[in-house]
């Protein structure tokens, strides 16, 4: 017997510790969640009086029927019916209320993900980044699933156990109140015996889910790090870090195991000993004739029926701590404001694109400092620059990923915050330095955004130098890439990746780092595509390669957030010494890639 | 010949549900040592249900002497079973209360006893399964080879282990005791009521029978539903992760609708499958309720109806409502347990996939392996003349491999690389320089031929062996979450416990120190899993010097320094040209510069690897392979 844990976490993510259950939730209480559901809640609770309050009778049914046969007055085949009916009664009733259990609370889970998932998709990038994947995660799986453990399990339990309680106290009361009120001193007993190990038994629990959790980091990165640790041999390494965790979570069991190894014969025998009450005292009163055999039948009936509702309230009160704490959870994103939606401005862009005195900073660490630059439209510009350099983070601002912190940065001359979003996204786009394919066709990877055509589609494939490799596969382009292209190289992932952004037909086309998995020689045919097939896009990409940007209008050379320098490449190689430097360190290879660029 | 395929959906798909007995004696054969427990337990628990049994006999046979005299019904003859208490108990009235009382507090203190030490020794026999079959899950995730992993969707991998094991968890730790006991308490009321009076007991016993073909019929389905339901709860979260990992495309693209329908989409699918479930779950308490109330109407009539007859006891009849429930309280319980034991059950099924795979990457033993002949040495021996003598460090023979399902990537390769030297790997994307490497440093095994390293086939190294010879930068950098310290000691004996000074010093003579600078807090910056914070380059330049303190003989560069600017590269450079004179490098990269160093170049294209004389010839090779395709 024991208590029904929390199911844990299914992903805790890094530092996705959940909120203590001490952080005030934001916006109404737990109870408000219900709010919608209130008719199917008071239909449940009173299918399950009802079907308790019938049980309830059975016992009375039993002890005047024993009682009618003692005295020879026994009417069989009515209290044969009363009885059926009774047992149908409850039968119809236990089925009736615990369909409808199912049925709310998983309704009530369903809401409250679909509400979850609704806000959180209207959040901004840096909220995801504030949040992290594994809690919000968390919220959407394990934190309903103890809400919805609440419903369906709580709320009807308290009540038919708290009427049952006292119901059976009543019947006892009203047979022979000296004996009841010895039988009912047993509820007390049990039930302050069970609050203390509780109460105990709770500080374990919590730190054997914090241990589960431990457990399932290790294992999480076992797995997202296979590659690694099979290179490198190291499963005995990670092997000792779950066996140290595992063997604590073992720990925290057996002494949870003996606390309620103490307290079941505890209850047991408190129960034992109101049976031998009965016999005792029921027996005296019996002998004495102050008693009926009936009686003294239903009175051990009713005890049994006495003990269990003791514990179910007991056990309940955690669930419901446990739903508290996953809605104080839940509530914190639940009700995060939507972030202002204050762009009305539609227009075709031209691709001027300012940046005016940009800084970003997170917490003391400045990313870029006082950036200043314009871009013209129809041009062709890069970003280079170390490791770090806050390239990305430029990337980022273009798309409204990230906000500067200080500074505007403006489009066509009106700043990027007044155009309207749908609008905006649709001429700029973004092809991310890291692979992002989801679990679906490629056609679908490709044409991602809503108003593709299948000319915009077919020209985008084209640009990206895919057409071949698309053609290749079994199933063309509706074969499925599966979760982080893994079926992928590196290189393709990339090319879809630009395709998807090209198959907007965009105005602005951001490249992060676009070459890195590409080799020279399709690099080099797609931006030629990319020229020919989209006259007057405008083009800024971030990346390593001197070589393949060396006839680009504007480089801008970042260094750990600030910009050391910016023009041609032969204004840079004129007047920045740290240009010249990463021109160097690329430059002996330069005459392998000169015959490339002719052909 | 393919490579094994690991894809649980797929390998899932075709299998029947093992059946509960087999799942069960295989999960307790994972620990014979904790089997002492389990029979002492089991030995407690018919104690205990004996002791259980005593009380309404006693109570019976106590109230048959009260109301001796008060029906006339309790006379002669009756075939009464409850006779030995006669010889036990004397007296009459309230005396006999007390002597019974005094009894049943006896009974009551040995109960006591005997459930503490059940609840300690069943309990604690459960823990013990968990512990190990956690540590077993573990165990063969590590010894799986990696195709298991690029087979299987990371989120539902991470997912079906957390979840499944959790069930199992839940149900081991909270319901196993209260299960079991429950079994032993119910054969002993079942024995009780049929051994006082066998009529009115089977009569008593039939609703269970129904009981049981009823879990005969519904089971099927019910752990049916259970599975669909485990099965899209584990969609919802791979649906979840995927979107959530890929949010910035979502909103750069503005798609956030994109979200909401494919979020709804699971969520519907798992909102139905778990409704499902839980309707089929909720089926059986109802009827094990209505028969359980059968029970006690049969007692009640057919037990007076026998009153009359002469056949029984009405003291009996109160024991026997004591025995009813009993047996039909714990059948309930049971009920209510054993939706969550299906859970398990449905649990553990899906883990024992796992379990029952066996990792395709052996270690065997040398005199296993049919010789291979040299073959297509010729093509490499034209290289310098220099080299012949010097016997290869790795080597790969008449090597053909490919993906389960997919096409060949490499057919029959032949080419040795030799101590200290640099090799590169050239090619377009998609082209096997990938595959080539991780066969290199055998992430899997070739589908045909082998690869010879040190003049034995890789297969008869040890993980332990291999490991410490082969160094590999993969292309996808992975951190633990931790600090830049440990990550770059991750799995390093060597220099693990040593002090920072230590590690500085070892860093400077390397020429690896000047790499840390790049980070805030030098060895003590912190890093998370996702590496969220620190950039794509940063994570690579970890991985670098994780790879290069391990000082192997062969160090493999899978494109390992693409997102690093040139200068800092150029910094990696002279550190790989510090490396001890036996350190073989192969580098992978597109950056020709990164290459231009190169002993050899191999050219690496559809299912060829070519040696390219120069790089000026492997430029050619990737131009006019280009213009072949």
């Amino acid at each position: 017997m024991s208590e029904k844990r929390q199911k844990k976490a299914v992903q805790a993510g890094p530092g996705g510790k959940p909120m203590g259950p001490g952080g005030k939730p934001a916006g109404p209480g737990l109870f408000s969640i219900l709010k919608p559901y209130r008719q199917w809640i008071i239909l449940l609770v009173v299918l399950s009086l009802v079907s308790n309050g019938i049980n309830l009778l059975i016992p009375n049914i039993s002890k005047n029927a024993i009682d009618a046969f003692i005295a020879h007055r026994l009417d069989v085949d009515r209290t044969l019916l009363l009885f059926l009916s009774a047992i149908v009664g409850v039968f119809v009733f236990t089925y009736a209320s615990s369909f409808v259990q199912t049925y709310t609370s998983e309704r009530v889970a369903r809401d409250l993900r679909t509400r979850l998932a609704d806000r959180i998709s209207r959040q901004n990038y840096s909220f995801l980044q504030k949040k992290n994947t594994g809690q919000l995660l968390t919220n959407l799986t394990s934190d309903v699933d103890s809400i919805k453990g609440f419903v369906a399990q709580a709320i009807v339990s308290i009540f038919s156990s708290i009427f049952i309680i006292i119901g059976a106290s009543i019947f006892l009361l009203t047979i022979r109140w000296q004996l009841a009120l010895c039988v009912i001193a047993i509820i007390p007993i049990i039930g302050f015996t069970f609050f203390i190990v509780l109460k105990k038994v709770r500080v374990l629990f919590k730190a054997s889910r914090e241990v589960i959790d431990t457990l399932n980091k290790v294992i999480n990165e076992s797995i997202i790090g296979a590659a690694l640790i099979r290179v490198i041999h190291s499963q005995h390494l990670e092997y000792t870090k779950f066996l140290e965790a595992n063997a604590k979570a073992l720990g925290l069991g057996l002494r949870i195991l003996k606390l309620f190894a103490t307290l079941i014969p505890i209850i047991i025998f408190t129960a034992n000993l109101a049976t031998l009450t009965i016999l005792a005292f029921g027996g005296h009163y019996v002998i004495a004739g102050r008693m009926t055999i009936g009686q003294f039948t239903a009175f051990n009936m009713y005890l049994t029926m006495l003990i269990f509702p003791i514990l179910v309230i007991g056990f309940m009160s955690n669930v419901i701590a446990q739903a508290q704490a996953s809605y104080g959870r839940i509530a914190g994103v639940l009700y995060t404001p939507d972030p202002e939606e204050g762009g009305t401005r539609v227009s075709d862009l031209k691709g001027d694109i300012d940046f005016k005195d940009v800084s970003v900073s997170y917490g003391e660490k400045m990313v870029l400092k006082d950036i200043s630059f314009h871009i013209h439209g129809g041009s062709k510009t890069a970003v280079i620059g170390p490791t770090a350099a806050g390239k990305t983070q430029l990337l980022y601002m273009l798309t409204s990923l990230s906000h500067p912190t200080r500074g505007t940065i403006e489009f066509d001359g009106y700043p990027l915050d007044g155009y309207r979003k749908d609008d905006f996204h649709r001429q700029v786009g973004f092809v991310f330095q890291d692979s992002i394919l989801f679990n679906l066709s490629i056609r679908e990877n490709i044409a991602f955004s809503d108003n593709v055509s299948d000319e915009s589609l077919k020209k985008a494939i084209a640009t990206a130098e895919l057409t071949a490799f698309i053609d290749e596969l079994p199933e063309g382009i509706d074969t499925v890439v599966s979760e982080r292209g893994t079926t992928l190289s590196g290189g393709q992932k990339q090319r879809i990746m630009l395709a998807r952004a090209l198959a907007l037909d965009p105005r602005v086309l951001l490249l992060d780092d676009f070459t890195a998995r590409v080799d020279n020689q399709t690099e080099k045919k797609i931006l030629e595509n990319v020229r020919a097939n989209y006259p007057g896009i405008t083009l800024l990409s971030v990346t390593q390669k001197i070589a393949s940007i060396e006839d680009f209008e504007q480089i801008i050379l970042l260094m750990e957030g600030e910009m050391i320098a910016m023009g041609t490449h032969a204004q840079l190689m004129q007047t920045c010494p740290e240009y010249v430097q990463i021109y160097q360190s690329q430059k002996s290879t330069s005459h392998y890639e000169q015959p490339e660029l002719q052909s | 010949m393919n490579s094994r395929n690991y894809n649980l959906n797929e390998l899932t798909a075709g299998r029947s549900k093992s059946k509960i007995w087999p799942a069960l004696t295989k999960l307790v054969g994972l620990l014979p040592e904790q089997r002492g427990k389990l029979i002492g337990a089991l030995l407690i628990m018919v104690v205990y249900s004996i002791l259980s049994m005593l009380p309404p006999a006693l109570i019976g046979y106590t109230i048959n002497h009260l109301i001796e005299g008060k029906i006339n019904t309790v006379s002669t003859g009756i075939p009464d079973q409850s006779t030995w208490m006669t010889h036990l108990f004397h007296g009459s009235g309230y005396s006999l209360i007390v002597t019974v009382c005094c009894c049943l507090i006896g009974i009551y203190l040995l109960n006591l006893g005997a459930v503490y030490w059940r609840t300690i020794l069943m309990g604690g026999f459960g823990q013990h399964l968990l512990y190990t079959l956690r540590n077993a899950v573990f165990n063969k995730l590590q010894e799986l080879p990696v195709a298991f992993f690029a087979q299987n969707k990371a989120g539902d991998l991470i997912s079906r282990i957390n979840n499944d094991t959790d069930k199992v968890n839940q149900f081991f730790s909270q319901s196993l005791m209260q299960f079991i006991s429950s079994i032993f308490i119910i054969a002993g009321a079942g024995v009780a009521l049929v051994y006082f009076n066998w009529r009115l007991g089977l009569l008593t016993l039939s609703p269970a029978a129904l009981m049981w073909l009823f879990n005969k019929v519904m089971s099927k389905w019910v752990k049916k539903k259970n599975a669909a339901s485990a099965k899209a709860t584990g969609g919802l979260s791979a649906e979840i992760q995927e979107s959530l990992n890929n949010f910035k495309v979502v909103l750069a693209f503005n798609r956030r609708d994109y979200f909401r329908k494919r979020f709804g989409q699971a969520n519907t699918a798992n909102y139905s499958s778990a409704v499902g479930a839980g309707i089929a779950n909720s089926v059986f308490n109802p009827v094990y309720s209505l028969l359980s109330g059968l029970g006690q109407m049969v007692v009640l009539f057919y037990g007076i109806y026998l009153i009359r007859t002469g056949y029984f006891t009405p003291g009996f009849l109160v024991a026997y409502f004591m025995y009813t429930s009993s047996f039909y309280d714990p059948l309930r319980q049971l009920a209510a347990l054993w939706a969550g034991f299906q859970v398990a059950i449905a649990s553990w099924d899906r883990i024992s996939h796992i379990l029952s795979l066996d990792t395709d990457l052996v270690t065997i033993h040398e005199s296993d392996i049919p010789a291979i002949p040299p073959g297509g040495l010729s093509v490499v021996r034209t290289g310098n003349g220099a080299s012949a003598g010097q016997p290869p460090l790795i080597e790969f023979r008449e090597v053909s491999f490919a993906y389960p399902g997919g096409k060949d990537v490499l057919r029959h390769n032949s080419f040795r690389m030799e101590k200290g030297k640099t090799y590169a790997l050239v090619g377009p994307t998609g082209g096997g320089k990938t595959t080539t490497a991780s066969l290199l440093a055998r992430l899997y095994d070739p589908t045909a031929g082998a690869v010879i390293l040190h003049g034995r086939d890789i297969r008869t190294y040890t993980p332990a062996e291999r490991a410490e010879k082969i160094g590999f930068i993969l292309q996808d950098p992975i951190l633990f979450s931790g600090t830049v310290r440990e990550n770059i000691l991750y799995g390093n004996e060597k220099y693990k416990d040593g002090p920072n000074e230590q590690l500085t010093g070892v860093l400077h003579s390397s020429g690896l120190e000047t790499l840390l600078t790049r980070f805030d807090d030098g060895l003590d910056t912190a890093v998370t899993l996702g590496g969220e914070g620190i950039s794509l380059g940063q994570k690579q330049l970890i991985a670098f010097i994780r790879a290069v303190l391990r000082e192997p003989e062969l160090l493999i560069l899978d494109e390992a320094t693409a997102n690093i600017d040139t200068v800092t590269e150029k910094m990696l450079e002279d550190i790989l040209r510090r490396l001890p004179p036996t350190t073989t490098r192969v580098i992978i990269a597109h950056r020709l510069n990164t290459i231009a160093g190169a002993d050899e170049i191999f050219f690496v294209n559809a299912g060829e690897i070519t040696r390219a004389g120069s790089l000026d010839q492997a430029v050619d090779m990737l131009m006019e392979g280009k213009r072949v395709s």
